[in-house]
């Protein structure tokens, strides 16, 4: 197995195996990736758009039960410094959010095991009633789960239920990293890998589309980046229902994981990550940066490593914030983000079409 | 290696850089225009593979500003204050030597311009640090500093400058360059020197053997060809001194100048693109640094990729990583700088101020002397996972002793003294009669040298060695040796000089007044032993494995024939820095011989006796 080999098979667009996807990561220089990830990017998706969303990502409960050492901003029920927002309080916070141009909300929570099914569905009914130019895009794998728990209801049923309230498509959080073996150290009350792809295809054979994302620089090894994102690839052939790939970096600060974990993965890493990722999910649409998760500046660079969406604009966002890492930006601030990178920023929706071209 | 253009402007400025060729204004121009932000990286990258290999220098330092208060009013300074005005300090020496402590191997000293310091305070700073921590290297005061003492203290530069160097001074920083352009001066920073003051202050302390590093501060109101030809003017100075070590681009922070609005920072792709267009412009500075305080960590590290070879140090109190408790900052800066070194794909070598090489964290690498007669051997020599670092002789030879190591090309000395280390291949680098590139240069001929100074660049291991032996035994002559750091421009304390490599090659072409003569000597040991000279031997080490070491031998074996199939083509892309038309330095390849046979194991035996008799 050698580089040029593997360049081969990208460039005359033949699917590449998990060992030659190792070999990508282990061996390719960093140019050579991001050369060959740039070249994916443009023949699947010519244009000279960059998108991104009008977002905001509240939290609706910091209770959460699951203690993912990676974590900084859980409680548990009852420890000081919790809270639960009332469908009302959370109804009032979209209103607002829609008058600032929102069009998307990511709501995502701790998993609170006092939260009744009917509390979700009455959130997501009230939402598409409402506010009819938002969207909801809400509850990741976890909380779906949960849902299921607490109403001992299956997860086909939960997912129909949200369905037929508006839900019509789902954040990709909570995947961490797809092996068993890894969320079982990191995350050992959470989902495991498999749980977390039968939740997704169920959701996908109910026609929701989702994001698919990747938490790395903890203590995975190589091959559970390859495993990870060749069960991505299997599950998209089977269902085509993954809108866009977001890998971002674990960030040490103020979680348990920090005493194993001084240093976070560099940014070449995560520019490996986002190439090889372009390279190998080659069923795909889109590959995200996340200039939230990264910084601004290597978002940038990102868009030249295969990335061909800079996300939202994050209007709020909690969850980095509770590990001291806050990159806060605003509508203006991405389209000039995208500009300077030598792109055309376009604004789009949840589903990926583009609304505004912002020339 | 290949590159996929997306810009196809960018693809006569490649074939000019495989074909040695020095970039225009226009090719700075368009490498700064393109959008194509790979192929650049990739170009840029190559070029500093050529120069640097696969390494990334860093050094353990701490930056100390004595004083902010300024008697100057710079429109782009956050800085500085007036004596009096909150938060204005000034530094007492004592102060100054407590921020610094062992393990720190460089200090970084500049500060702002107070109305009322003694020149003796300045001298006194640089003088208390020697010697109460001779281990560490004093990099201190910029040009506009060196200006205002000249002016304040009624000095003439030269005089400031020895007087440093005599306390203690090693190198100076690149500080106060910001941006080569009249207009933008008389905007910005009026009451600061110019470009002429400043590379003429530069130019002196090379020729006084200070060397320093250069910068340009860029992300404010200058245009791209203002900084193409701030770039242009370095290279030209570097051309006449050859003292420059490094280029630093400084982006510009816009905080409270009011020049630009607060939080309006260079774009990460200008950062990148500052970062190879001045790897490619500068083609005669050895190193490019991403400063990662200005740059940002993350983008630093990703300079390391884009033409970069330096990503500075520990710096002291600013924070690059955060806090994680119980480990000091310091060790968890330098963890964290060979972590992004690494991660970059590349090695990490600990400096010292002149770029000599401390310790190196990694493995698996490949030595290589980085002189034009090494190029048969190591031209595209790509030896499955391992790595490539460049260095002069004899700190080949120190980090080859060390361990750090595993297999190259090193002097001969180096692998006499360390014998039950290395295993002796089957190459070398020999020369029968002339060699061109290991030359005494003297006022004097050689049985005249008696008691006479002669002036020994410290690059060399062997060359010195076989001075010595001819001179002694061949001559009977005892001379005095004293050695001096490259670059070195003038020569006049020496009654002779022995260089060898590039250096050699070009005083061997250039005129030389002051020295009347010029001894090769592989041809003065070959008259009198009428055997070749080995200057250089491939050796592994000992405790490699057997597989690895065959795999080794294997691919230099195929590399150094086909190299020498394709010499012609090949010696194009080594014309920098080397002033040698084609024809020439392929006539001076063809002088060596690779290969190590019976005459060359008799000539390692016969020197290896003759030094073992020398004082």
């Amino acid at each position: 197995m050698n580089f040029e080999e593997i360049k081969y098979k990208v460039i005359n667009n033949i699917r590449i195996k998990p060992e030659e996807g190792l070999f990508l990561l282990q061996k390719a220089p960093i140019l050579e990736l991001g050369e060959l990830a740039a070249f994916v990017r443009e023949v699947k998706n010519p244009s000279p758009y960059v998108t991104f969303v009008v977002d905001t990502n509240p939290n609706y409960t910091n209770i959460c039960t699951i203690d993912c050492i990676f974590c900084a901003f859980y409680r548990h029920p009852g420890e000081e410094g919790e809270y639960t927002y009332s469908v009302d309080e959370l109804i009032q916070k979209f209103r607002e959010s829609a008058a600032m141009g929102v069009t998307t909300i990511l709501l995502q929570g701790g998993v609170n095991p006092n939260l009744s099914l009917d509390y979700y569905i009455e959130l997501v009914n009230r939402t598409t009633k409402e506010l009819p130019d938002i969207h909801p895009h809400f509850f990741s794998v976890s909380e779906i789960v949960g849902m299921a728990e607490v109403s001992r209801l299956s997860i086909e049923e939960v997912l129909r239920k949200l369905w037929d309230a508006g839900l019509r498509t789902l954040p990709g959080g909570g995947a961490e990293i797809l092996s068993n073996r890894i969320k079982k150290k990191i995350s050992n009350k959470k989902e495991t890998a498999d749980q977390w792809l039968d939740v997704m295809r169920t959701a996908h054979k109910i026609g929701y589309k989702s994001t698919a994302t990747m938490m790395y620089g903890h203590i995975e090894k190589d091959e559970d980046i390859i495993e990870h994102l060749e069960s991505l690839r299997k599950l998209q052939d089977e269902t085509g229902g993954f809108t866009a790939f977001i890998p971002w970096s674990f960030k040490p600060g103020n979680t348990p994981l920090e005493k194993i974990i001084p240093h976070y993965a560099s940014s070449t890493r995560y520019l490996q990550i986002i190439a090889l990722s372009r390279i190998y999910l080659d069923n795909f649409a889109h590959i995200q940066a996340s200039w939230f998760s990264e910084g601004k500046k290597i978002g940038q660079i990102a868009l030249h490593f295969g990335a061909d969406d800079f996300g939202g604009t994050l209007l709020e966002e909690n969850v980095h914030a509770a590990a001291n890492y806050v990159s806060k930006t605003n509508t203006d601030e991405v389209i000039n983000l995208i500009k300077e990178a030598g792109f055309i920023p376009a604004q789009r929706t949840t589903l990926y079409q583009i609304i505004k071209i912002f020339e | 290696m290949e590159i996929l253009f997306r810009d196809k402007s960018l693809i006569p400025i490649w074939n000019k850089l495989l074909n040695g060729e020095r970039l225009t204004f226009d090719d700075g121009l368009a490498l700064f225009r393109t959008n194509d932000l790979i192929s650049l990286g990739k170009m840029a990258n190559w070029f500093s593979y050529q120069k640097s290999g696969d390494a990334v220098y860093f050094v353990l330092n701490r930056k100390i500003e004595h004083t902010n208060i300024c008697v100057l009013s710079c429109k782009f300074c956050d800085f500085a204050k007036k004596k009096g005005e909150p938060g204005a300090y000034e530094m007492t020496t004592e102060e100054i030597l407590s921020k610094l402590s062992s393990g720190i191997r460089e200090v970084h000293i500049t500060g702002a311009m107070p109305p009322d310091w003694k020149w003796e305070r300045y001298l006194d700073i640089v003088q208390s640090i020697n010697d109460k921590f001779p281990e560490i290297d004093i990099k201190a005061y910029t040009a506009v500093e060196i200006d205002f003492f000249h002016k304040k203290f009624k000095k003439s530069i030269e005089e400031i400058l020895i007087e440093l160097k005599n306390a203690g001074l090693k190198t100076m920083p690149g500080g106060g360059a910001e941006i080569f352009s009249e207009r933008v001066r008389r905007l910005l920073f009026n009451q600061k020197i110019g470009e002429k003051s400043w590379l003429e202050i530069h130019k002196t302390a090379h020729r006084l053997g200070i060397p320093s590093n250069a910068t340009m501060l860029y992300g404010h109101i200058e245009t791209l060809e203002e900084r193409v030809k701030h770039l242009i003017k370095l290279r030209e100075a570097q051309d006449e001194t050859g003292g420059f070590l490094t280029f630093i681009p400084l982006a510009f922070q816009p905080g409270d100048t009011g020049i630009k609005p607060k939080n309006n920072f260079t774009s990460a792709i200008d950062d990148l693109k500052t970062i190879a267009v001045s790897r490619l412009m500068l083609d005669n500075f050895p190193h490019i640094k991403a400063y990662w305080v200005m740059l940002t960590e993350e983008v630093a590290a990703i300079a390391l990729n884009f033409g970069a070879d330096d990503i500075d140090g520990t710096v002291g109190e600013e924070h690059i990583a955060h806090d994680a408790g119980a480990i000091s900052p310091m060790k968890l800066a330098q963890d964290r700088i060979i972590k992004i070194i690494k991660e970059a794909g590349k090695i990490a070598v600990e400096r010292d101020v002149f770029y000599n090489p401390l310790k190196i964290y990694g493995r698996n690498i490949i030595g290589k002397i980085p002189y034009l007669n090494s190029i048969p051997i190591y031209h595209n020599l790509k030896i499955d996972s391992y790595f490539t670092l460049p260095l002069f002789p004899h700190r080949l030879g120190e980090m080859m002793s060390n361990g750090y190591i595993d297999a190259g090309l090193i002097s001969l000395v180096d692998y006499l003294n360390n014998k039950e280390k290395l295993n002796l291949s089957r190459w070398c680098l020999s020369s029968r009669e002339k060699v061109q590139s290991v030359l005494l240069f003297s006022k004097y001929k050689l049985e005249e040298l008696e008691n006479k100074k002669i002036g020994i660049t410290d690059e060399t291991s062997t060359s010195v060695k076989l001075l010595k032996v001819i001179l002694e035994k061949k001559y009977k002559i005892n001379a005095l040796f004293e050695e001096f750091h490259q670059p070195k421009i003038s020569f006049q304390e020496f009654d002779a000089v022995l260089l060898i490599g590039d250096n050699a090659l070009n005083k061997y072409k250039a005129q030389n007044p002051e020295f009347n003569y010029k001894f090769d000597l592989a041809e003065e040991w070959f008259q009198w032993q009428n055997l070749p000279f080995v200057f250089a031997v491939w050796v592994e080490r000992k405790d490699l494995l057997p597989n690895l070491s065959d795999d080794i031998i294997k691919t230099v074996e195929l590399n150094i024939q086909k190299n020498f199939d394709e010499l012609s083509a090949i010696v194009k892309q080594y014309r920098f820095g080397v002033k040698l038309t084609d024809e020439e330095i392929i006539e001076y390849l063809k002088g060596f011989n690779y290969k190590i046979g019976d005459e060359e194991l008799s000539a390692i035996r016969k020197f290896e006796e003759l030094i073992r008799e020398t004082k």
